[in-house]
């Protein structure tokens, strides 16, 4: 069971993520936001921060599946595990970089 | 006892009732897989044929053959059946067949439920078919867009064919995979720890999650067009705050890890079917386990690159762009994984070498094709083209269909126990793959060159009669290349010479029984020491024939199978399945009165179906477990095992754990789309807003605190062997508050009001039938205490998950009904 | 006689723009399809040349270096670095697309139905025409879609990319046409019975014509 978690945590946690802030943009964009009184520069700091929270916790993960506290006892789980957490690193970096290179709401 | 004694006592207690009466009540992987496959390539030729109406309306321009009343049914039922009840089940019936097989086990995790999944996929099939018979099947395109898939767009029946027949369908869809991961995790052989799984295994495990996750959007999406169609409650119109974007949200939700459900068991079998026709192993196994599962993962993360058009700000676009190139990558992975593979070997051209070098060539450039549209400003031009066509037939055809043959010709001596002799395979392979590229390679040019997906003539002097000439001629010589194929597995299946066993020297463990495979599939369970068993030790069929495993001696009639530990393999419980019963199929028909009652509008049939199951489902659940508390039994090679359904993690409370992840998703899903009109649908917020009042939240939140610390007491008074009638009525009693909770919700709005009414109404009505099936099982498990069946805690923990999650879901789903009112 | 059926044959055609939008697509389709190529041609050698040669060392030493080259160096590196290149190029081209505030803008309304177009023009308040969308060649020209019932797609293949029209929502699209002239357009979102034959026509005017037709001289 908890070898199940350490192959998917990281992953679902990206897919969370991203899913979160595809939804933060759309709040972003929507009559809602500027109904609130915001404007887009608060929204696109907002999402910045969401983004560096992603990140963040992406490392968090990679540190806790090497230390000796949450390691698999298997030599395979442990290998796996570690190469999905790099990949959902990358992925974070990678899918959520738009929100410092894209116009917000066009 | 001899090695054919051993055999005639096991078929004696795994085999289906003889004659096709048999099949009715079977409940063998055996059986319910071959059935699967027979029915889907059933399905293929009917959606074959439409292909063939299709390309035979464009061959010329301004053809007279259909009018567009009849081609839009036949183009959309092309796409469905084509998806939903040919591609997914056809894999599903060969993991059903093969699975236990690879992981050296006797039978999937859930004997019963699989025969139930298919019934209500060959009924729900049968609904969709009919439908097209009778000339009134859906025509809105197969993703079904409201407001054309809605009473304004089609007034008529022929949407409900297609929410409710594909809703029907996709119950088998959610029960293969709830048995598909709890065998793999579960239910392997003695030793297989999870670095020794057969590839393919992996690959299922990865697929089967993924159908749990990604199915429940249609599904749920289904629900709500359904319930617009059928009683006005106004999710997709605008008008009346609903929003037409969001079915795109929920459809393609599904929709593109579907394409990767599709593509995942076609990659599976590539890996699986390669190394051996190079003879080799697998290069990078560990590499090809990692991308396969962030492929499932990253797969959720692209379904908006099918709404590049539909006006989401570029950024959002871009995120999904980002992420659709992203997840070429570990498909690329496993490009150059199987290329090193071949690299490693001496490569031998046989016939399902000769596919896999066919789904190279074509998924390589549906591949390539696809990252072309993955790019925004391209897909605004070729969105909705025939370059979108070409593309994803060749990630299907080229990328699903093609690796499947390579599949069914390699493991057809194992289907039939014969070696193919008439040789029309080599023939028929020429046929469909120049047959493919002539159909489908030039129409590519014509949707640069503006040609529509869907359109019903082409005008003579559009540049695109020439290609499309070209593509029903090729079309044609592929169909008759299919045709090849099935008179050659027919023929060969008929009337080949009897082969050895395992003809390829493959390592997997499917090929370690005689074949065609006995209903039990293995004699005794044997030890596996590596991820190529039959490499170790070739002589492994015969002392798994002597029965040297572990359950070589079958005792008292029982269909006896044992489960593992997860990560190491180690055995650890006993399990008995049920045998065979008609409960299966009769049970699928009740449940498709449900959905025909739906249908025509005959809702005394709702009720009346609902009972049934009801009544039918305790039978069940009854008729398993047992009053004794026997202790562990023998298994062979000094070892005993307790019986599983006893244990804290019972194989119920597995299959339970993973079906409630579905429903997770399901409701997830709902209280995504309640966020997502708030924040989008233009007519929000709600002209008056549901006041939660005092009896509501007290309800809840009382109920939920009941519910959750009553299943308790009753978990610890059976542990303790004390009477558990205290713990089971509190529980009831919070059940029954929650239940109430949600009725003052249903009360206090009409369903049709606004599409803000109409979601409580979901909502509530979604506490409430949980609060109320977690209440029928706590109900279930106080007659089973007086009966004396709870002597131990399994059953006590599969009713404890099903109300922690009615408690959690009541809280969230009310919670979200009620905090609108409670922030303003 | 055949310039004017390859004229014909090139209504729809994303790969013969006529505006600076499709023009940038096209541009796009074609640097990938070289690309795609390409890769394509390289997959087909390594393939081939896998069945030319004998059987390569074996070990765990063998094994790993196998994984470097193919896993490491192949799978991950190579497709990594085109594939960023490419997201990265796309992106850009998709910025420069949309319809972003510009002087000397012209903004046009469009209304999808089953299944005719009508247009209107911000610039000349009352006037609808239905089935040919009026606008001046070489300016920017904003077109707000929206619809009058099911969905549909506004799509002038030699002028820029298709956007839907969806109910309760306006979405616009930044077209542009070179040079005056008469421009083919569809509807690209399947919407029922009447689908094949939901077209417009965009018709670009000389900033003459254009003037006279904002003061309603052109019908």
């Amino acid at each position: 069971m908890t070898d199940i978690l350490r192959i998917s945590v990281p992953l679902t946690a990206w897919l969370a993520a991203f899913s979160a802030v595809y939804g933060l943009q759309g709040l972003v964009c929507s009559q809602r936001w500027a109904d609130a009184g915001l404007d887009l520069t608060a929204g696109r700091i907002a999402m910045m921060v969401a983004w560096a929270a992603a990140v963040a916790l992406q490392l968090v993960f990679l540190l806790a599946l090497r230390s000796p506290r949450f390691v698999s006892r298997s030599a395979f789980v442990r290998w796996v595990s570690l190469m999905l957490a790099i990949s959902a690193l990358v992925a974070t970096l990678w899918t959520l970089l738009p929100v410092v290179t894209t116009s917000a709401c066009l | 006892m001899n090695a054919l004694r051993r055999h005639r006592e096991l078929e004696r207690i795994w085999s289906s009732r003889p004659g096709w009466r048999g099949k009715l009540t079977t409940v063998n992987n055996n059986d319910i897989g071959l059935m699967f496959l027979f029915t889907a390539a059933t399905f293929f030729v009917i959606a074959g044929i439409l292909a063939m109406l299709i390309r035979a309306q464009l061959a010329t321009p301004r053809s007279v053959f259909m009018g567009p009343e009849i081609y839009n049914q036949v183009f959309t039922m092309h796409g469905t059946i084509m998806m939903f009840l040919f591609a997914i089940p056809l894999f599903e019936g060969l993991t059903i067949y093969l699975l236990p097989k690879m992981l050296g086990t006797r039978d999937l995790a859930f004997p019963r439920l699989s025969a139930f999944g298919f019934w209500c996929y060959a009924f729900g099939g049968s609904l969709l078919i009919f439908s097209l018979l009778a000339g009134i099947a859906p025509e809105s395109g197969w993703f079904m867009y409201p407001p054309l898939s809605s009473t304004l767009g089609s007034p008529g029946i022929n949407p409900d064919f297609w929410l409710l027949g594909i809703t029907f369908v996709e119950i088998s869809a959610i029960s293969a995979a709830v048995e598909i991961v709890v065998t793999v995790l579960i239910y392997r052989a003695p030793g297989m720890s999870l670095d020794k799984l057969p590839i393919f295994a992996w690959y299922m495990l990865v697929v089967a999650v993924m159908i749990l996750t990604g199915f429940p959007p249609l599904i749920l999406g289904s629900l709500l067009l359904e319930l617009e169609r059928a009683f006005g409650m106004p999710f997709f119109q605008v008008e009346a705050g609903g929003d037409s974007l969001l079915w795109q949200h929920l459809f393609w939700l599904f929709g593109h890890p579907e394409v990767y459900i599709i593509f995942l068991p076609a990659a599976g079998v590539v890996s699986t079917v390669l190394p051996v026709m190079a003879r080799t192993t697998l290069l990078g196994y560990g590499w090809v386990v990692a991308a396969a599962a962030s492929l499932g993962v990253l797969s959720f993360g692209l379904w908006v690159h099918h709404m590049y058009a539909t006006g989401i700000p570029h950024m959002g676009l871009a995120f999904f762009s980002a992420a659709s190139t992203l997840v070429a990558v570990p498909t690329g992975v496993q490009i150059f994984a199987w290329i090193g593979t071949i690299w490693k070997g001496r490569p031998e051209m046989h016939l399902p070498m000769l596919w896999i070098l066919a789904f190279f060539a074509t998924f390589v450039m549906g591949g390539l094709t696809g990252v072309m549209v993955a790019m925004v400003p391209f897909d605004w031009q070729s969105h909705d083209t025939y370059f979108v066509v070409a593309h994803f037939h060749y990630v299907l055809v080229g990328g699903f269909v093609f690796p499947m043959l390579a599949g069914l010709y390699y493991w057809l001596p194992h289907f039939t126990g014969r070696k193919r002799y008439f040789r029309l395979g080599e023939t028929a392979f020429w046929l469909i793959v120049l047959g493919f590229h002539g159909t489908f390679l030039l129409l590519h040019w014509a949707g640069l060159l503006g040609m529509r997906r869907r359109i019903d003539s082409i005008e003579p002097g559009s540049g695109w009669e020439l290609i499309n000439l070209l593509a029903s001629i090729g079309g044609f010589v592929m169909a008759i290349g299919f045709a090849l194929v099935l008179i050659d597995v027919g023929v060969n299946a008929a009337v080949a010479v009897r082969g050895r066993r395992n003809p390829w020297r493959a390592a997997t463990l499917e090929w370690a029984m005689p074949a065609p495979s006995p209903s039990y599939n293995l004699a005794s369970l044997p030890k596996v020491l590596s991820r190529y068993p039959l490499y170790d030790d070739p002589d492994l069929p015969l002392r798994i024939a002597r029965g040297e495993g572990l359950l070589g001696n079958p005792r008292s009639g029982l269909r006896e199978i044992l489960t593992v530990e997860i990560a190491s393999g180690r055995p650890n419980y006993l399990v008995i399945f049920p045998t065979n019963s008609a409960l299966p199929i009769v049970m699928a028909l009740i449940t498709g009165g449900f959905f025909v009652g739906m249908l025509i509008k005959a809702y005394w049939l709702l009720p009346l179906s609902v009972l049934a199951v009801t009544a039918l489902a305790v039978w069940w659940a009854w008729s398993l477990g047992s009053s004794e508390d026997e202790g562990p039994q023998p298994v062979g090679h000094g070892l005993a095992l307790p019986p599983a359904s006893e244990m804290e993690r019972s194989p119920g409370w597995w299959g339970s754990l993973f079906l409630l992840l579905a429903n997770g998703v399901f409701f997830g899903s709902l209280l995504f789309g309640y966020a997502f009109l708030w924040t989008v649908a233009p007519n929000w917020p709600p002209p008056t807003l549901l006041e939660p009042g005092l009896a509501g939240p007290l309800l809840a939140l009382g109920g939920a605190a009941l519910a959750f610390g009553g299943i308790r007491l009753a978990d610890r008074a059976v542990r303790r062997d004390a009477a558990p009638w205290l713990g089971l009525l509190l529980s009831l009693a919070g059940l029954a508050a929650l239940a109430a909770a949600a009725v003052t919700v249903l009360a206090r709005t009409t369903h049709n009001a606004h599409a803000y009414d109409a979601t409580l109404w979901v909502v509530a009505g979604y506490v409430l039938f949980h609060a109320t099936v977690a209440g029928l099982m706590t109900v279930f498990l106080t007659l089973r205490a007086s009966a004396g069946y709870l002597s131990r805690v399994g059953e006590v923990r599969v009713v404890r998950l099903w109300t922690d999650y009615a408690a959690i879901a009541a809280l969230l789903g009310l919670g979200a009904a009620w905090l609108p009112v409670a922030l303003s | 006689m055949l310039v004017a059926i390859s004229g014909c044959e090139q209504r729809l055609s994303t790969v013969h723009p006529a505006g600076p939008a499709a023009e940038a697509i096209a541009t796009l389709w074609w640097v990938m399809l070289i690309g795609a190529t390409a890769i394509f041609l390289l997959v087909a050698v390594l393939l081939v040349l896998a069945f030319r040669r004998g059987e390569g060392p074996s070990g765990p030493e063998a094994e790993t270096r196998r994984e470097r080259v193919w896993i490491l160096g192949l799978g991950l590196g190579f497709t990594l670095t085109v594939l960023a290149a490419l997201t990265i190029y796309g992106l850009v081209i998709g910025e420069r697309l949309l319809a972003s505030p510009q002087p000397g803008l012209v903004t046009v309304r469009a209304e999808g139905a089953q299944w005719v177009w009508r247009f209107s023009y911000a610039d000349a308040p009352g006037r609808v025409t239905e089935g040919v969308l009026h606008i001046p060649a070489g300016r920017p020209v904003d077109v707000e879609i929206t619809t009058a019932d099911v969905i549909h797609s506004f799509w002038a293949p030699r002028l820029a990319g298709k956007l839907d029209a969806i109910p309760g929502h306006v979405n616009v699209l930044r077209i542009e046409a070179d040079t005056p002239g008469d421009y083919a357009g569809v509807s690209a979102e399947f919407n029922g019975r009447g689908y094949t034959n939901h077209r417009f026509t965009v018709r670009a005017h000389d900033e003459a014509a254009w003037d006279a037709f904002l003061r309603g001289e052109t019908r």
